[in-house]
């Protein structure tokens, strides 16, 4: 069963800049199965952040219809799904410590104080971050903030796990590393992972599937699935053939893949 | 070809957030030595004039040693903190209600930003005479007018402070479930208290000034009224003594209240390295 169905979801903007409304997606219609990893890939502004602030409950103004787990996602309650967001930037709260942000997070999802700890602990330990538990986000390096908002959205163990766009703020190095990294996480915990991003070579490498959007209006134009097998490895010529011709999809022609 | 590789040894250790000990206390000696400065110069001039005109170190203590001991100095301190501290927390309540309604409501923003930048422009005189001839010359009005004169500056601080707020840490707590409390107390409240506390020493300076005006123009007491009863009886050394003596309370404030509670509320922050 899918955990997630979206039925022709549109989006429109209206602002100063654009009166008559600027449509930011158009029918938008995807479903992502139980523990999928999949990427939402486009140029900057398709809309690809617009889906995830839907799906995470943040976008409530939206026309058309959001499943979770078959229940209908209602405007104005709680969301069905516990969720993880990895945000373009870490979002750390600057005046808590890395320890301090991952509690933070553990305790507005309702977990019990007495856990606090050894979750954070666990999940500090398997982003490399232990030796950093009590240091503040200002000392830290932005590739190890961003590992901190990696621990804390796993720490909630999420039903659902979103991210937007989470190494592209990062030099290259790092985000190599950061992506064999929560591959290694999604590997053990098995999340189901709406990914964006706007790197072709990135979606080939941790996506089980691939949603291609086209730029405004947002639109599903095309659905990649990856067969590379996993753990997935930088080496693989396959992967590098497969992000070629998705990168010639997705900046050339419609069909020609 | 072979790349020639070894493992780089060594860890970059964290900034510690204290800064070590001789720089703390070169800071004190610098300030120790500004000082002894400024009372020598001050002792020069005095020498230079004339001590009835302008009375040195030595009188201005004197004096202020005189009036203590008379009772004159605890009655008058008193009388003018009180109205300092009830027209502060006076302040500080109207402000702050106005500031965050401000910040958080565009209607709130239209509807309050022309007067409230009118009443920081008008003179606290103006507010000072005008309470009295309402109230009649009581310590109602004298509150009144302070506050009055205050808490403009503090609507301001805490209007920018709220509108500072940074939305996306708000949807990061709520994407997490953070009740509509928990974002409160966890998410807002640490972002505007730093906005609070430059209202609060703003407040302050502000308060002292007119305080002092208030008590001249109609209370039979407070540091004010002495100011002006020396003025009247051309007792330099008097002026002195109270002024020397209330910049000094005021400062204490400052060093004794203010930046303790400032360095445990924002210790997280990075040191601005000079």
């Amino acid at each position: 069963m899918a955990a997630i169905t979206l039925q022709r979801l549109s989006k429109f903007y209206w602002s100063r800049a654009h009166p008559q409304g600027l449509v930011a997606l158009e029918d938008v219609s995807l479903a992502v199965g139980d523990r999928e990893f999949v990427c939402l890939l486009g140029p900057s502004g398709c809309g690809k952040t617009t889906v995830l602030n839907v799906l995470s409950g943040l976008d409530r103004d939206y026309i058309g219809e959001v499943r979770m787990a078959g229940e209908l996602l209602s405007r104005n309650g709680t969301h069905p799904f516990r969720i993880g967001y990895v945000f373009q930037e870490p979002r750390l709260l600057p005046w808590l410590t890395v320890r301090g942000n991952i509690e933070f997070a553990l305790g507005s999802v309702g977990i019990p104080r007495i856990q606090w700890r050894e979750r954070a602990d666990v999940w500090l330990n398997r982003v490399g971050l232990s030796d950093f538990a009590e240091a503040h986000p200002h000392e830290l390096s932005g590739g190890m903030q961003q590992r901190t908002a990696i621990a804390r959205a796993f720490a909630v163990d999420p039903e659902l796990l979103l991210m937007d766009e989470p190494f592209s703020g990062l030099d290259e190095l790092t985000a190599r590393s950061m992506r064999e990294l929560l591959l290694a996480l999604w590997q053990e915990t098995k999340k189901t992972v709406v990914f964006v991003t706007h790197n072709c070579f990135e979606a080939c490498f941790v996506a089980d599937r691939i949603l291609v959007f086209s730029p405004r209006p947002g639109r599903v134009r095309q659905e990649i699935t990856v067969e590379l097998p996993r753990p997935r490895n930088y080496e693989n010529p396959r992967l590098f053939e497969m992000s070629v011709s998705v990168t010639r999809l997705v900046t050339g022609g419609a069909d020609s893949l | 070809m072979a790349v020639a590789s070894r493992p780089v040894t060594g860890t970059r250790g964290l900034k510690s957030g204290r800064r070590p000990a001789y720089q703390k206390f070169e800071g004190v000696y610098n300030r120790v030595l500004s000082l002894l400065v400024l009372v020598l110069l001050w002792q020069l001039v005095s020498m230079l004039i004339s001590e009835r005109y302008a009375p040195g170190p030595l009188l201005t203590l004197t004096a202020l040693a005189e009036t203590a001991a008379s009772g004159a100095l605890t009655k008058h301190f008193v009388a003018t903190m009180v109205r300092m501290l009830s027209s502060f927390a006076l302040a500080m309540a109207v402000g702050v209600v106005l500031g965050v309604i401000m910040g958080l409501y565009r209607r709130g923003e239209q509807f309050l930003d022309l007067g409230v930048m009118v009443m920081l422009t008008i003179p606290g005189l103006c507010y000072v005479i005008i309470s009295f001839m309402w109230l009649g010359l009581n310590d109602r009005a004298a509150v009144l007018a302070i506050a009055w004169t205050t808490f403009p500056v503090i609507t301001i601080n805490l209007w920018q402070g709220v509108k500072a707020i940074d939305q996306r840490l708000t949807d990061m707590a709520s994407v997490f479930r953070a009740s509509r409390w928990r974002r409160t107390v966890r998410i807002v409240i640490p972002q505007v208290l730093p906005y609070v506390m430059a209202a609060a020493r703003f407040a302050l300076g502000v308060i002292w000034k007119v305080t002092v005006l208030v008590e001249l123009l109609g209370r039979p007491d407070g540091v004010g009224y002495m100011l002006n009863h020396s003025f009247q009886m051309f007792q330099m050394a008097n002026v002195f003594a109270w002024t020397l003596f209330f910049t000094f309370v005021m400062l204490s404030i400052e060093l004794a209240v203010l930046k303790p509670l400032e360095s445990r509320l924002f210790r997280w922050r990075p040191e601005i390295r000079a």
